[in-house]
């Protein structure tokens, strides 16, 4: 190349100069969350597919490559019964929870008050202490001597004989305390959502005749739409692997697909394999419900139509 | 004698190792080169750090001091540091997950297991001298291939507790963990050994070695009961809890457990069932290629000693291997058959033994749990 050639214009080495500063810039910024991802997210699932497959395994000597954990989890009717009755639990737990935060997230959004940020500090509050502590408290309130029945006897509405025993060490004590834990994450986003509602559209459905419920059904709710989905996924696919709470108040009925995880590999004689098995699995099923679900949080797809 | 200790305890830096050499040397010239290499070989032996325990909830600094206090006392440098473990599995998973503890406690059916993992090493019980006052029986099952790889400390059985005011066994019998009456008020233990009790129940010949069918047999049975356990406790403490706050009347429990609801005032009793509780025994193992290994040897002996043992007779109800240690109540000798040798096998327990096929008894354990 001649030096003629490379003489170039000012506008044009600035051009060129930003190009490459952007060359530049964009692997870099990118780099870090990237390796990260790969080291702290891709390689340890890999690994885990590894003990999946028998690829990698506790016990000494060659390994060789087989499906059959496989093939025994998706033939075993108790495994997938247990994933079943935690899906049904989470989507209980997440359903109600919308249900709880909505109206909430509604008022502190919506009516115009001026604490709104004074109660929305309220409502995270709980997080300030640690989520053991929160869980361990509801034994207090839920057991046979707890602040429930301890009510009851003291008020005769129920014999200190006869506690109500199913407030604790059940599936409904893991439902409730999973709700109680999760439920501001659910009206975060809502309120989030609700808040950022241009409030002319409310006037124009005023103007035009519509009523107050036809303004919300029409027009608040579709487009909260997307803060309602987040929330509720924010509350499903962690409880969905939930294991502290079901160890802590679940007793035998409140045992979940998390508990059995943390099982294989821990507490039970290790079974790494079908451990990973079921891990992937439910990775599987939480990404595939994300993709699904994640088409509905692109906001410009929703219409008030 | 403690500066002395913690000088020898000290690790070896470059300048230390020219100082002993330098010693080593001077020792020589006085004292003939064997005394002088004996010297410097005992000082690069030695061991430095905090001696890594892993052990159960209650043996650790969370109630359980009196019972190294005699090796804290002789080596203040190298305090334990402890981990804990659930169960056997736990402490496999832990070490397979990278922990690498110096001692830590299996109960005497894991003893074969751990020995052919590789995991530990056998013990030289020549440096423990409390080693000559245990139980010649409990020592003889910490052996494998006529090494012993587990030094036997406390033990105890496995049995039925339940609330006399509250519950009116038909028989005594591991049936009460499974009776209708009290569904929603029992509490079984989260180990596979639960499978084992079913085979008793069953009365399969040798539950510890069930054959595929009578596995699936006791499998079912659990199963179909599993509606009137309420809680399968993996944590002591919690179903201690439970127990004493009467979510729980019933459970399968240790000794232990007995003690501490005798000792909240509830009424209750420790049954000796008729297909004969479960015995175990506590086997301190040595983890292999410990840099500890004296230190570990010193533990060893101060959870062996007579003071030691007879503090856990005492606060924990639990027996122990040292034949010279006797609790203050007549009572809890009365219980743990303390002045009989072998209290923990036939005719008075099932001692505890090895699972050829432990694996496949974990899958069935955990598929009953998870049903």
């Amino acid at each position: 190349m001649g030096r003629g050639q490379g003489v170039l214009s000012v506008p044009e080495a600035q051009a060129r100069r930003r190009r490459l500063r952007l060359d530049f810039t964009t692997p870099v910024l990118l780099g870090l969350p990237l390796a990260w991802l790969a080291v702290f997210f891709l390689v340890p699932i890999a690994i885990v597919g590894a003990y999946s497959v028998g690829r990698l395994s506790l016990d000494p000597g060659p390994h060789t490559v087989t499906l059959a954990a496989w093939h025994d989890f998706l033939h075993s009717p108790i495994y997938l019964k247990l994933f079943w009755k935690s899906v049904k639990m989470s989507l209980i737990v997440s359903i109600v929870v919308v249900a709880l935060a909505y109206p909430l997230a509604y008022y502190l959004a919506l009516s115009g008050t001026k604490r709104k940020y004074v109660l929305l500090l309220l409502l995270i509050a709980p997080f300030l202490t640690s989520y053991l502590l929160r869980v361990l408290a509801w034994k207090v309130i839920l057991g046979n001597q707890g602040v429930i029945n301890s009510f009851l006897f003291s008020t005769g509405l129920r014999s200190p004989d006869h506690p109500i025993s199913q407030l604790l060490y059940s599936r409904f004590a893991v439902m409730l305390v999973l709700g109680y834990i999760w439920l501001p994450f659910v009206a975060l986003p809502i309120f989030v959502t609700l808040e950022s509602l241009d409030r002319r559209l409310f006037e124009a459905a005023t103007d035009l005749g519509a009523s107050r419920w036809q303004t919300f059904r029409r027009v608040t709710l579709p487009l909260s739409l997307p803060g309602v989905i987040a929330g509720f996924l924010f509350v499903f696919i962690p409880t969905l692997g939930e294991f502290v709470t079901p160890s802590l108040v679940g007793g035998a009925s409140g045992y979940m697909y998390g508990n059995q995880i943390v099982d294989l590999f821990g507490t039970g004689f290790p079974d790494w394999q079908t451990g990973s098995v079921l891990a992937l699995f439910l990775l599987g099923v939480v990404a595939l419900l994300t993709i699904v679900f994640s088409r509905f949080l692109q906001t410009r797809e929703v219409t008030a139509g | 004698m403690a500066e002395g200790t913690d000088l020898f305890e000290r690790r070896l830096g470059r300048d230390d190792f020219l100082k002993l050499a330098a010693v080593g040397a001077g020792a020589g010239l006085l004292a003939g080169p064997a005394k002088a290499a004996e010297a410097a070989r005992a000082r690069l032996l030695a061991e430095s750090g905090r001696l890594q325990v892993l052990d159960w909830a209650g043996y650790g600094n969370d109630g359980g001091q009196a019972m190294f206090a005699a090796y804290v006392k002789k080596h203040p440098k190298n305090k334990p540091q402890f981990t804990y473990m659930t169960n056997e599995s736990d402490a496999l998973a832990k070490m397979h997950a990278g922990l690498k503890p110096d001692i830590f406690r299996p109960y005497v059916g894991w003893v074969k297991y751990f020995a052919q993992s590789g995991l530990v090493e056998p013990w030289n019980p020549k440096l423990i001298p409390s080693f000559k006052n245990l139980n010649p029986f409990m020592v003889k099952a910490g052996q494998y291939k006529g090494k012993q790889y587990g030094i036997p400390e406390d033990w105890g059985f496995d049995a039925v507790l339940y609330r006399t005011d509250k519950v009116h066994p038909k028989a005594k019998s591991w049936s009460l963990l499974f009776d209708e009456r009290y569904k929603g008020r029992i509490a079984w233990f989260d180990d596979l050994n639960m499978l084992v009790i079913a085979g008793l129940l069953l009365h399969i010949p040798r539950p510890w070695h069930m054959t595929d069918a009578q596995l699936e047999k006791a499998q079912k049975f659990l199963i179909s009961k599993k509606h009137v356990a309420r809680m399968i406790w993996a944590s002591e403490t919690d179903m201690d809890n439970a127990f004493a706050s009467g979510d729980i009347w019933i459970a399968y429990a240790w000794p232990n457990d007995w003690v501490q609801m005798k000792a909240k005032k509830l009424k209750v009793a420790y049954m000796r069932p008729k297909e004969l509780p479960v015995a175990w025994v506590g086997m301190l193992m040595l983890g292999k290629g410990t840099p500890r290994r004296r230190l570990a040897h010193a533990y060893a002996d101060a959870w062996s000693s007579v003071p030691s043992a007879k503090w856990l007779e005492n606060n924990y109800g639990y027996g122990h291997a040292n034949t010279k240690a006797r609790p203050t109540s007549s009572d809890l000798l009365r219980a743990l058959q303390l002045t009989n040798p072998k209290a923990v096998t036939e005719p008075n327990a099932h001692l505890d033994r090895d699972i050829p096929r432990r694996a496949v008894y974990a899958r069935k354990w955990e598929e009953v749990k998870a049903s």
